[in-house]
C-alpha cells in the first residue's frame, strides 16, 4: 500500500467527499488536414454552418441551465460565447477559405480562431489575455461537434467521483451533476474562478490550485478532499479515512437533527428575537440563505463582483445584481457591503509592503470617488426594494464617516436630480472592525444606523496576528479577552446611541460564542449559510438573565483559554442541552 | 464615408460586454463599419475581431462608417465608445 500524500491547495468549497478520482481531461481535439473534391464543397460549407448551429443550441441550454441554478449574473460570459460563436466575419471567412483553399472545414475554422487567439494572447492587457480561454472554449466545441466527438464527458462522470482536473472550463463547471461528483480537484483556478463558484452553488466541496495534481493523481485511485482545510489525501490510510467517516456522519447526522430549526424563529426561550442572517459572497448563494432559514442577508461581499469579472462592473451591471438580490430575500433585509479590496487588486501596477495595514476597503474608495460613486448608485438605486442597509467596512476615523456621509448626500441628491428613484430612509451602517473604531465607538454611532462587528478583523488587528501565518496562526483566538472587551464596549456604544449591532465575523457561528454574545446585548449575527440551524437551535435554548451573567464574568478572565474553560463549564452548567453541538 | 478619431472612455475599455453592445449596434445598420488602432484594421461588426484590438479606457481608435445610414451609425457608436451607452 502506498503512502499517504497530502497535498494543499486553495479551499473554495466546504465539506468533504472520499470518492474515486476521475481524470477529466478534455480530450485534445487532432485536427487533420484534407483537400475537398470541387463538388463537395457546398456540402462542406454546409456541415460548418450544422456544426455551428449545433453548438449554439448547446450554449443555449447551458445558459438556460445556468440562469436556473446558478445565477443570471453568472451566465453572462456565455453572452460573450454565444456572440464569438456568431460572428459574421468569422463564419464568411471560414466560408470563403473552405472555398478558395478547398480543404475540410475543421482545418480551416481551427487555422481561423487560432489567428485570433494569438493575436489577443499579445495583449498586454490580463482581461484580454484571458478571453483566449472563452475563444477556445467555443472554438473546441465547434471542432468537437464538426469531429462527431462526444464533449462534456463531464455530464457522463460515474457515480462516487471526485473529478481531478487541470482546470473546467466555465460551461463545463456548470454542467457538473452533484449527483454524482463527490468532489472537485483542479490545478488551476482560485477563489473567485467559474469554478470555485460553481462548486459553491451545488454544494460540491472543492480544493482548487494545488500543483501537479494531474501527474500525482491515477484515475481510479481513492482520494479525500476536504473542503474545509484546502487538502486533497491522496491513497488515505485506514485511520484517515476513518476519522473522516465519522466526521462525516456526524456532520450528516447533525444536520438531520438541526433541519427543522431552518423553520423556527430565532427566538431565546425567554422570548427576545436575534436577528439570524446570511454571510454570502455570490448572488447565487441567497438560495443558501433562505434554505437554511437565514432572515436576512448581514453580509453581502461585493468584491466578487469585481473579482470575477476582473473589473469594475458597470452601475448597470451592479445595480441588476443588487436588485435581484433585494427582491429575491424580500421581505428580509439585505446588507450590502462595499468593495472590501486591496488596492492591488484594483489598480496592477499597484503594490504594497503590508496590504493589510494598507491602502485598500473604504481607503481606496474615499481616493477613488469616481470608483466609489457608481457602486453607491448602483446600491441607493436598488434600495427602491425598502429592504436594502449600506455598509463601509475597515473604519479606522471618525473623519471617515463623515466623509462617507457627505459623499452619500451628494449621490443622493444627484439621483434626485435625474428623478431616480431611491430609499431616501436607507440605513447606513460601518463594519466596527480596527481597534481604533472600537474604541472611538461612542462617536461612530452618532453618524450612523448601524454598527456591525467584523471579528475576523478585529481579533486581527487588536492582536497583530495574521491568522493566515502559519507560524503565528496560534495566537489567533477571538475569545482573547481583549476581543471581547472590545465587542461589549462596542455594542453598548451602540445601544447609548439607540442603533442596533450586530456581529459578523466566525465568531457569530462559533457555539461556545453565542451565549455570551447573546449575554453582551448583540442583536443580529450574521454567518456562513450552513451555520445558522445550529445557531438557531442554540438561541432557541438560552436565557437572556443567564446570558448576561456569563458575559459579565467573561470580561474578567486573563487568557482566551480561561475565558473559554469559563464558557464550557457555564454552558454545562446552565444550558446542558446544547452541549452535543458544541 | 464618415471618418472620426475617437479616444474610448469606456469605463472598462472594449470589453466583452461593450463590445458585444457595439456589434449589436451595429447589426442594426445597413452600412459597413470598420475600427482602426495602431494600424489594425478590424470590422466593426465582428466581436472577435473588436477584442483582438484590446482597447484599453484611453487609446485611441479611427472609427470608419460607410453606407446609406453612416451618420445614424457614426452617432450611435461614438456614443458606446465614448461610454455614455
Amino acid at each position: 500500500m502506498p503512502r499517504e500524500r497530502i497535498h494543499k491547495g486553495i479551499a473554495v468549497s466546504k465539506g468533504i467527499a472520499h470518492g474515486t478520482a476521475f481524470k477529466y481531461e478534455t480530450k485534445k481535439v487532432e485536427v487533420f488536414q484534407t483537400p475537398i473534391l470541387s463538388v463537395y464543397l457546398h456540402e462542406e460549407t454546409e456541415r460548418f454552418r450544422k456544426a455551428v448551429a449545433k453548438t449554439k443550441r448547446e450554449l443555449l441550454s447551458i445558459q438556460k441551465r445556468i440562469n436556473e441554478e446558478i445565477g443570471e449574473d453568472f451566465a453572462q460570459f456565455l453572452d460573450a460565447q454565444i456572440m464569438m460563436l456568431d460572428d459574421k466575419e468569422i463564419l464568411r471567412k471560414v466560408k470563403e477559405r473552405i472555398i478558395k483553399e478547398k480543404k475540410n472545414a475543421e482545418y480551416v475554422y481551427n487555422q481561423v480562431i487560432s489567428d485570433y487567439a494569438k493575436k489577443l494572447s499579445q495583449s498586454k492587457d490580463q482581461y484580454f489575455q484571458e478571453r483566449v480561454a472563452d475563444i477556445w472554449d467555443v472554438g473546441m466545441r465547434v471542432l468537437r461537434n464538426l469531429l462527431g466527438l462526444t464533449h462534456s464527458s463531464i455530464i457522463d462522470i460515474p457515480v462516487g467521483s471526485v473529478v481531478i482536473a487541470h482546470d473546467i472550463s466555465p460551461s463545463e463547471a456548470a454542467l457538473m451533476n452533484p449527483e454524482n461528483i463527490l468532489g472537485v480537484a483542479a490545478e488551476a483556478g482560485g477563489r473567485t474562478s467559474h469554478t470555485a463558484i460553481t462548486t459553491r452553488a451545488l454544494e460540491i466541496p472543492a480544493v482548487l490550485g494545488i500543483e501537479n495534481l494531474m501527474s500525482r493523481v491515477k484515475n481510479g485511485e481513492s482520494v479525500i478532499i476536504d473542503g474545509d482545510r484546502g487538502i486533497l489525501i491522496r491513497h488515505p490510510s485506514s485511520g484517515r479515512i476513518n476519522y473522516y467517516r465519522t466526521a462525516k456522519k456526524k456532520e450528516e447526522k447533525l444536520a438531520e437533527a438541526l433541519t427543522p430549526y431552518c423553520e423556527l424563529p430565532p427566538k431565546t426561550r425567554d422570548g427576545r428575537h436575534i436577528d439570524i442572517s446570511a454571510n454570502i459572497e455570490f448572488f447565487s448563494e441567497y438560495t443558501h440563505a433562505l434554505k437554511y432559514g437565514a432572515e436576512g442577508i448581514g453580509l453581502f461581499r461585493t468584491e466578487f463582483l469585481y473579482l470575477t469579472r476582473r473589473a469594475n462592473p458597470t452601475e448597470e451591471e451592479q445595480y441588476r445584481v443588487y436588485n435581484a438580490l433585494a427582491q429575491r430575500m424580500k421581505p428580509h433585509t439585505v446588507i450590502i457591503r462595499t468593495y472590501d479590496l486591496g488596492g492591488d487588486k484594483i489598480f496592477s501596477e499597484y503594490h504594497e509592503a503590508n496590504p493589510f495595514l494598507g491602502w485598500r476597503a473604504i481607503r481606496v474608495c474615499l481616493d477613488e470617488p469616481e470608483f466609489f460613486n457608481i457602486q453607491l448608485r448602483a446600491i441607493l438605486r436598488a434600495s427602491i426594494n425598502k429592504n436594502v442597509k449600506i455598509m463601509f467596512p475597515m473604519i479606522s476615523t471618525y473623519e471617515e464617516i463623515r466623509r462617507i456621509n457627505l459623499i452619500l448626500r451628494k449621490v443622493k441628491k444627484e439621483l434626485a436630480s435625474e428623478e431616480t428613484a431611491f430609499d431616501k430612509d436607507v440605513q447606513v451602517g460601518i463594519m466596527v472592525e480596527t481597534p481604533s473604531a472600537a474604541l472611538v465607538s461612542t462617536h461612530l454611532a452618532q453618524e450612523v444606523d448601524f454598527f456591525s462587528i467584523g471579528s475576523n478583523d478585529l481579533t486581527q488587528y487588536t492582536l497583530g496576528v495574521d491568522r493566515g501565518n502559519e507560524k503565528i496562526s496560534k495566537l489567533f483566538d477571538h475569545f482573547h479577552p481583549a476581543v471581547i472587551n472590545l465587542i461589549k464596549r462596542i455594542t453598548d456604544a451602540g445601544h447609548d446611541a439607540h442603533i442596533w449591532v450586530g456581529l459578523c465575523g466566525e465568531l457569530a457561528a462559533d457555539p461556545l460564542a453565542i451565549p455570551l454574545l447573546i449575554g453582551l446585548g448583540l442583536d443580529e449575527l450574521s454567518m456562513s449559510p450552513a451555520s445558522i440551524p445550529r445557531a438557531k437551535m442554540i438561541l432557541r435554548t438560552l436565557t437572556i438573565p443567564d446570558c448576561e451573567e456569563i458575559a459579565q464574568a467573561a470580561l474578567d478572565f486573563r487568557t482566551a483559554l480561561e475565558v473559554k474553560r469559563f464558557l464550557r463549564r457555564e454552558i454545562h452548567k446552565k444550558f446542558p442541552g446544547i452541549e452535543g453541538v458544541l | 464615408m464618415m471618418k472620426e478619431k475617437i479616444t474610448i472612455l469606456n469605463e472598462n475599455g472594449l470589453h466583452a460586454l461593450p463590445a458585444s453592445r457595439f456589434v449589436k449596434t451595429a447589426e442594426k445598420f445597413k452600412g459597413d463599419v470598420t475600427l482602426i488602432k495602431d494600424g489594425v484594421e478590424v470590422s466593426g461588426k465582428s466581436i472577435m475581431g473588436i477584442l483582438t484590438l484590446a482597447c484599453e479606457k484611453g487609446s485611441t481608435v479611427v472609427l470608419t462608417c460607410n453606407g446609406v445610414d453612416e451618420k445614424n451609425m457614426m452617432k450611435a457608436l461614438k456614443r458606446i465608445l465614448e461610454g455614455q451607452d
